[in-house]
Order: structure tokens, then C-alpha cells, then sequence
């Protein structure tokens, strides 16, 4: 049995044999297959009584070996693959990509396609976090805010999907730029026009919707009192263990820690735009998605701008047909919705990668779990693993 | 691969001469700062003690922990651009960043081929135990001292290690790839497979 499972699990629940433990330890597994899970992860929980005395998360069930795969593929196709790692953020997942991919070459791309790049990375975020926001206080008992947030949601989907084609899989991101308008093609010579007719009132119109469905969304959710009751205070993360396990992005800010890479990386022009870092210092579930709430307002601020600023350049810089990409090795990270999503490439001159190393935001945040889950009653698990707003594809790759 | 600029470069860019300043108090044999990545190499007995030193240097948040197989021999995809003069080894490298601004650093170590064996790094970032079971699992690399070295992603019974260059990917054995039909040869180049199915 035990060569079966070396974690004695089995043991454990299956023999009753004497294993050191106090009490009546009871073995619990949630998932594979369970709601709370957001996909295919399997948590191994051995109980004591109501409390979690150890918890063992079992990922891999939805492993696709991106890392290998990157190794048999171009340059060009690996967005197709990256940007089904987070597929609740495809978009914001290939910047960091073709930006790495762009260093090694020594090309940048026009500043409009930075511009437009930056807008769908926003749309994006803010589309994550009103998932987030709907299935949150859905995981705590609430099924009425996700009728809400999804239904604005849908409004920023119509946008991304306006200029990208796609809702979820964007893969609109070229090395050098941005893939032309649909329907523009090569007879396109007014650069004004890449962007669908209607785009920027569509997008005045969904900022308006988002910020007030976040109003709708503090009445109903942050305002709860069986909300707070059962996420204030819940599943404490301190900033000294988010910096030792790797959380990053919202995990992090609700920690106290004050870094957004939005800030501190220039893969995208952030720079020209004012919007405040959101950071929350308890900690805790409720602060989490607190934190959310806050990024969604700050998100909705920096579209706004961008829309109105908009540079007049081509879309794409000039880069050779057939990529060869010189040998060397960089690495870029970029602040997606989920925190510090990198992409480590080592190229060697030819046509296809020689490794590449994807670093995503859920793999780390969610390594804390059987640290923070002792002690915890398993009402309580549910509340801060759904607080840390992991998707198994990001986790897995 | 390239060779450190720090014995070349006269005057060293902001970058440089900070990747200049860690490889001194981690110990680094030699560093590089191209594409705005830092690399510090150090040796693999000096492992544990360099990550520490830069943690508390104020490199205090770790990303992530991998590797890379350098193999002559290469089952798919494209070789190295040394060719035959490559020398044979594993890479392991630990990305560090700070918190408080943009400073990061990518610290490296070799290791030998045939005992692919490093100290772990669960004692200073909790965080590495995750990192270090998919690096053993995927290279075969043996983190001395990690508390639970068990496969990651993989069933338990697996065998072998997928991300060693000598490990080949069944679909690519089966069909291989990208064949005739290649989506980025130019579109004056004659296309048998392309003809025929339009």
C-alpha cells in the first residue's frame, strides 16, 4: 500500500493502523472533481475533528507539458499555446511572451500597439476579477452577485473580442505588435481605423457599467455581514510568507505588500498613466478580494486614460518573416490579474526556443495552502482557497 | 554561451555594475547583465549559503527555481548553438526579486551530468519545496535535505524525466513535425500537402 501512495494516506484511511496522531484522525479528500476546486485539484485534508491538522494538495491532473511543447514550436505559435495557461486571462498572458521574444530580438513594438496592448491587458484584468467577484461570494453562500458581475463581464468580452476575435484566446499579440484589425489586412492605410468602429464609446459605456457595478457589488457583497463573517479574519497570509512562497499580485497586496510590476517593469507603457497601487494590510480572505474590488476601479481609471491618449504609429515594427531568434536568455514578467506571470527564454539562433521556463501567478499562490489550511475548519478552507483566485491551468501549465 | 562583460566592459551600466555588486557578496565566480536579466553564477557547494546572502540583501521574494539541460544530443527540437564544443551539464537557477523596486537577479549554479545532486532551498524559502519536487521530477535532479521529494505533476510511477533533452515526445515519434505543411514557409515556396487539400 504504501509503494501505492507515499504519503501514507492510504494507510491511514484504509487499515486504521496506529499512526501517531491525536484524537480520531480522519482522512478527507476534496476533489478531484468538487466545486471549490475550480477545476481538477485534489486535496488530501487529514482532519481532526472540524479542524485540518495537515492538507496536501495533489495537482498535476491537468499537466500539458507547455515547457516541452514550447521546445517543438516557433516563436509565433507558442501564443497559442501560453494563452490557454490562464485561460480566465488569455490576453494578458502572452505579453510578457512576445516582449521576451522582442529583447532577444532588439525590436520594440510601435508605441500604439503598447497602447492597444494595454487596453486589452486591462480588459482583461478587469473581465478576471469580475469572475472572481461572482464566484467568491458564491463559494460563501451568495448566488446573487455573480449575475451581476457576469453580466458586465459580458459587456468587456463584446470589447476584447471586437478587436481580437476571440473572447478567452486572444492570440492577438505578434512579435513587433499586434495582429492587424480584422478585416483590415494589407489594404488598410489609415492606422486610425484598427480599431472596430464604435470601440472607444464601447468602451466609455462598459467603464461606466463596471465602476457601477462595483458600487452594486460593495451594497451586496463587502457591506454583507455574512460575508465578513465568514471572511474576515479567515486564512491570515503575513507579507513574510507571501514574499517566501512566491505569492504575487492581489494575494500580495492584501498582505501589505505594496509592489504592482505595473509599476516597476516596462514591458508596457504604464508609466503614462496615473493609478494607484491597491494594497490591503489584514491579510485575509475578505482583504483579498477587497483588493480585487479596488484593482477593477483602478483598471476601469487607466483604460479611461489610454482611450483618450491614443498614439498614431503602425502596428507592427518591421521583423523578419521567418524568426530566428539570436542566441541569449531573458526573462520578463508582467503584472497579470493573478500576479507575476514570467516567461525565462534561452535562445539559441534557430527557429524554435531551447527552453523555456513559464513562471505563473496560481503555481505559487496556491504552494501556501498547506501552511495556512492547519488549524483551519474546512468551511474555512473553502473560503481562503477560493480568496486566492486560482485557475488549475495556471497552476498545472 | 556568452562570456561575463565584467572583466571587459569599462564602464558598467546601472545593471551591471549592480549584477557586479551581488556576484561579490554571494560569491559569484563571473556575471552577466544582457537583455536586462541578471545572472550570477555561483558553485553548486555554495548554493544555499548565496541564495541566503541575497535574500537578506533584500532580494527577499522568490519567483521561481528551474533548470536546464545543456546535451549535445538533443531527442527534439532544435540543439544548442555550441554544437559539438557544448559542455555537457544541468543548470539550475533561482529567480530573486526585491519588493520594494525593480532589482531581480537569476542566481545559477552547474551541475555534473552523471550526480545531479544539489542542497535544497526549503530551509530559507518555504516556497522552493514546490519548485525544487517539479525540478527532481521533470530533470532528475536530487535536492539533498528537501523534506518530501515526491513527483509533482506526475503519477508517482512515472519513469524518466521529461524536460532532459533525451526524453522524446510521443506525438512528435508518431507524426512528425511540422512535415510539409509549415506555417511559416513563405508564401512563394511551392506547397505540395497545401495544393492538395485546397
Amino acid at each position: 500500500m504504501t509503494q501505492l501512495d507515499p504519503r501514507g494516506i492510504v494507510e491511514i484511511s484504509d487499515g486504521g493502523v496506529s499512526v501517531e496522531l491525536k484524537g480520531e484522525a480522519m482522512t478527507l479528500n476534496i476533489g478531484p472533481q468538487h466545486p471549490s476546486t475550480h477545476g481538477v485539484l485534489r486535496l488530501v485534508a487529514e482532519v481532526d475533528g472540524e479542524r485540518i491538522a495537515r492538507l496536501d494538495p495533489t495537482i498535476g491532473y491537468m499537466h500539458r507539458g507547455k515547457e516541452k511543447l514550447a521546445e517543438v514550436r516557433t516563436y509565433a505559435q507558442i501564443t497559442a499555446l501560453i494563452n490557454r495557461i490562464d485561460w480566465v486571462s488569455g490576453f494578458a498572458n502572452e505579453v510578457p511572451f512576445i516582449v521576451g521574444v522582442e529583447r532577444l530580438l532588439g525590436v520594440e513594438a510601435p508605441p500604439r500597439a503598447q497602447y492597444i496592448r494595454l487596453i486589452l491587458t486591462e480588459l482583461t484584468r478587469i473581465s478576471n476579477h469580475l469572475v472572481f467577484a461572482s464566484s467568491y461570494p458564491l463559494e460563501l453562500g451568495a448566488a446573487t452577485p455573480l449575475m451581476y458581475a457576469l453580466r458586465e463581464r459580458e459587456f468587456v468580452l463584446d470589447l476584447i473580442e471586437s478587436v481580437t476575435g476571440g473572447r478567452f484566446h486572444p492570440n492577438f499579440n505578434r512579435v513587433g505588435g499586434v495582429k492587424p484589425a480584422a478585416g483590415g489586412g494589407k489594404t488598410q492605410k489609415k492606422v486610425e481605423l484598427d480599431l472596430p468602429a464604435g470601440f472607444y464609446a464601447g468602451v466609455e459605456k462598459a467603464m461606466d457599467r463596471v465602476d457601477a457595478v462595483c458600487d452594486e457589488l460593495d451594497d451586496l457583497v463587502s457591506g454583507n455581514e455574512m460575508i465578513q463573517a465568514r471572511a474576515i479574519g479567515v486564512g491570515v497570509i503575513t507579507a513574510e510568507d507571501a514574499a517566501a512562497y512566491g505569492l504575487s499580485g492581489p494575494n500580495a497586496r492584501a498582505s501589505g505588500i505594496t509592489f504592482d510590476l505595473r509599476k516597476h517593469e516596462d514591458l508596457l507603457p504604464y508609466g503614462d498613466f496615473e493609478f494607484d497601487v491597491a494594497v490591503r494590510h489584514n491579510g485575509d480572505s475578505f482583504d483579498r478580494y477587497m483588493v480585487r474590488i479596488d484593482e477593477i476601479r483602478q483598471s476601469t481609471r487607466i483604460v479611461r486614460q489610454a482611450i483618450h491618449s491614443m498614439p498614431s504609429s503602425p502596428l507592427q515594427a518591421k521583423v523578419p518573416r521567418v524568426l530566428k531568434v539570436p542566441p541569449g536568455s531573458v526573462y520578463v514578467r508582467g503584472e497579470n490579474p493573478k500576479g507575476e506571470m514570467g516567461y525565462y527564454i534561452v535562445a539559441q539562433g534557430g527557429r524554435v526556443p531551447y527552453r523555456v521556463k513559464i513562471r505563473s501567478a496560481s503555481f505559487s499562490n496556491i504552494s501556501v495552502m498547506p501552511k495556512i489550511a492547519v488549524g483551519q475548519l474546512i468551511p474555512d478552507l473553502v473560503a481562503t482557497m477560493g480568496s486566492l483566485d486560482f485557475v488549475l491551468g495556471d497552476v498545472d501549465r | 554561451m556568452t562570456d561575463s562583460p565584467s572583466e571587459t566592459t569599462d564602464t558598467p551600466s546601472p545593471l551591471g555594475s549592480f549584477a557586479a555588486d551581488l556576484a561579490g557578496d554571494v560569491g559569484g565566480e563571473r556575471w552577466t547583465a544582457d537583455n536586462g536579466t541578471v545572472h550570477v553564477y555561483v558553485a553548486p557547494e555554495q548554493w544555499v549559503d548565496a541564495v541566503t546572502t541575497a535574500r537578506d540583501r533584500g532580494l527577499n521574494f522568490f519567483s521561481w527555481l528551474s533548470a536546464i539541460d545543456w546535451s549535445k544530443h538533443v531527442e527534439v527540437g532544435e540543439p544548442a548553438a555550441d554544437g559539438d564544443d557544448l559542455e555537457e551539464r544541468y543548470e539550475v537557477l533561482c529567480r530573486l526579486s526585491s519588493l520594494e523596486d525593480a532589482a531581480a537577479a537569476i542566481l545559477v549554479t552547474t551541475l555534473d551530468k552523471e550526480q545531479p545532486v544539489l542542497d535544497s532551498l526549503v530551509p530559507v524559502f518555504g516556497g522552493a519545496a514546490w519548485h525544487e519536487r517539479e525540478c527532481a521530477e521533470m530533470f532528475g535532479i536530487d535536492f539533498r535535505g528537501h523534506p518530501n521529494l515526491i513527483k509533482l505533476y506526475l503519477p508517482q510511477e512515472f519513469e524518466g524525466h521529461p524536460l532532459r533533452k533525451s526524453f522524446a515526445l510521443g506525438s512528435r515519434e508518431v507524426k512528425p513535425w511540422p512535415g510539409t505543411v509549415d506555417v511559416e514557409e513563405l508564401p512563394s515556396t511551392t506547397n505540395p500537402e497545401a495544393g492538395e487539400a485546397s
